[in-house]
């Protein structure tokens, strides 16, 4: 109460640093002998400010990745009392052992890179339009005209495709109605039907670094490509796509991730005959606690192989970049 | 030529916002449908399954757990994350590469892996299934983004104003709280709201992680998976509206505060 009565009310007899919150603070002989302990050196200082994000990192980031390593490796997880674990290669061996572990494995690599590619085509020209035809005043508007439906859920628009793709659903109905078709078309629990969710989900990630890419590059290199008697093909093969690698690299990156984590959408929008790798590694989870170490290998597999993948793409688009900029 | 291809490009670019939008549409409109069925085309409407849902305590007290734990989460990983983005901007040190590697880690795992990886972490460090593990998991997952967010803002901060606070006699401390600090606020607060939002949608890691209350996204998922209804389209809105109304709050606030910095 007094120390709130003397860092407001009180007016004439305290310094002009006493008024203030900060000024009582700095002024207070604990606060001080803290603070001069922590500042003595820079060394110091920067280790108490370097301190918990490490600890965070290790424990957090990298602990749980570690850990699942770890569990991969043995042959029972959580520890049953009384029984000794042991340290085995046998839950990698089981991935290549039988064809329902790697045909799924196998079939979400070919569906994400398929589907990154389907993404980048449909949304290099929505982009390229923004950044290039469009005011700087409207870009922001239509831009985020398109972040809306993004701020949705994945399981809220995973199930607008459902009524959208469904026997009775939408698509189904238009056609009919233009006559095209006496019976509906079968779209659900197919790989159209999932592909068709999954690249609902993840076009964004590959529209904003595509924009940011298109709308860096200067207008004058165009025109000056154009001077040169470049037609707009050639314009576009040999300035703007050069230009925009970086964009592409980063989007496709991020869609591949992206689309090989999905677990939700090919439950709900795949069937028996598109099973991905996610379901596999789920499936371990779900049944009573000793099937985790082989859970835990194949989510090993799958980020090991996902992340050697877009690190060799990354690699090859950079030195796509710099082999042009020759 | 030019012109035909803007026509072109102009077209390409409204297809793509209807590819976008009218998926959600229909889904909005069939929570209108006066009818158990799902499908085309609907014939008479009603309004009883948007009272059903606020009549539905289970929803109703879904909604609310959802909303605590993203505001939980938001509010860890928007501390680690700006204390890190703190100690990475603008400083160099050994290591700092590998520090920065380790930070987006979280956001580089694909989901499911991601997820699993909580799961078994949660027991090593004896975290039961349920609110406290997700909140973590969230959490963890969010730091990332608010380190990215927060780093870009700080590298816009100019240096003379701390060293001016410096000069003037505050600590460090004090030159954090009151010259860096409040000129992040902006970017505090959009990445606080990316976060919510990150958190309030996520299926996966709730899924995995979740005791016996679902969240909101875990519980469409279980009823859709019983069976399509009207009723999941009338609490799918309400989780739509709910969340593009924040983000476009959000959008609108953090381009004012932008405009705000830049004049």
């Amino acid at each position: 109460m007094s120390d709130d009565a003397s860092a407001i009310g009180a007016t004439g007899k305290n310094d002009q640093s006493g008024r203030t919150f900060w000024g009582s603070l700095t002024n207070w002989a604990p606060y001080r002998i803290l603070v001069g302990i922590a500042t003595a050196s820079p060394r110091r200082q920067f280790l108490i400010l370097a301190a918990f994000p490490l600890l965070w990192v290790l424990t957090q980031h990298l602990g749980p990745m570690l850990q699942m390593l770890r569990v991969s490796l043995t042959d029972a997880y959580p520890v049953a009392p009384g029984v000794e674990q042991h340290f085995t290669l046998d839950n990698y061996w089981r991935f290549f052992g039988d064809r329902i572990f790697w045909q799924p494995f196998f079939r979400t690599l070919i569906f994400a890179g398929v589907l990154t590619f389907c993404t980048l085509i449909l949304t290099y020209p929505v982009a390229y339009f923004l950044a290039r035809h469009v005011s700087r005043k409207n870009q922001m508007l239509m831009l985020l005209l398109l972040l809306i439906p993004f701020w949705v859920g994945e399981i809220v628009r995973t199930y607008a495709i459902m009524i959208l793709l469904g026997n009775t659903g939408a698509v189904n109905l238009v056609l009919k109605w233009f006559g095209l078709i006496d019976r509906p078309i079968p779209f659900m629990y197919t790989s159209f039907s999932m592909g068709i969710g999954i690249v609902y989900l993840t076009a964004l990630y590959m529209l904003l670094p595509l924009y940011s890419a298109l709308e860096k590059l200067p207008k004058s290199y165009h025109e000056a490509a154009a001077d040169l008697g470049a037609g707009t093909w050639t314009r576009f093969r040999r300035v703007t796509l050069p230009l925009t690698l970086e964009g592409i690299s980063s989007g496709c990156t991020l869609v591949f991730l992206i689309s090989t984590g999905f677990y939700a959408t090919p439950v709900l929008l795949g069937g028996p005959s598109t099973t991905v790798f996610a379901e596999t590694i789920a499936g371990f989870f779900h049944v009573a606690g000793d099937q985790w170490p082989t859970g835990a290998a194949f989510a090993t597999i799958m980020f090991v192989t996902a992340m050697l993948l877009t690190g060799t793409f990354q690699k090859l688009m950079y030195s796509l970049r710099k082999g042009d900029a020759k | 030529m030019n012109r035909r291809n803007r026509i072109l490009l102009s077209c390409v670019y409204w297809l793509f916002v209807l590819y976008v939008f009218v998926p959600l549409i229909l889904m909005i409109l069939m929570g209108f449908k006066d009818s158990k069925f799902i499908g085309f085309p609907i014939r008479s409407w009603t309004l009883d399954w948007y009272t059903g849902v606020f009549a539905d305590t289970e929803v109703l007290s879904t909604l609310g757990y959802s909303v605590a734990i993203a505001v939980l989460s938001t509010l860890v990983s928007v501390v680690v994350g700006t204390w890190i983005a703190v100690l990475l901007e603008g400083r160099k040190f050994l290591g700092r590469t590998a520090m920065f590697g380790l930070t987006i880690l979280p956001a580089l795992v694909p989901g499911i892996i991601s997820a699993i990886a909580f799961r078994i972490y949660a027991r090593l460090l004896g975290i039961e299934p349920g609110m406290g593990a997700i909140i973590w998991a969230h959490a963890v997952h969010n730091v990332p983004f608010v380190a990215l967010v927060v780093m870009a803002r700080l590298s816009t901060l100019p240096k003379s104003q701390t060293e001016a606070a410096r000069d003037l006699g505050a600590d460090p401390i004090v030159a954090f709280m009151r010259i860096t600090l409040p000129y992040l606020v902006p970017a505090i607060l959009g990445a606080s709201i990316f976060c919510l939002l990150l958190s309030f949608d996520d299926f996966v890691r709730s899924f995995f992680l979740g005791g016996y209350d679902p969240t909101l996204p875990v519980l469409i998922f279980a009823k859709l998976r019983s069976g399509m209804s009207p009723e999941i389209n009338a609490i799918a809105t309400v989780a739509l509206v709910l969340t593009a109304a924040i983000g476009i709050w959000a959008e609108r606030f953090t381009r004012r505060t932008n405009k705000d910095a830049k004049s």
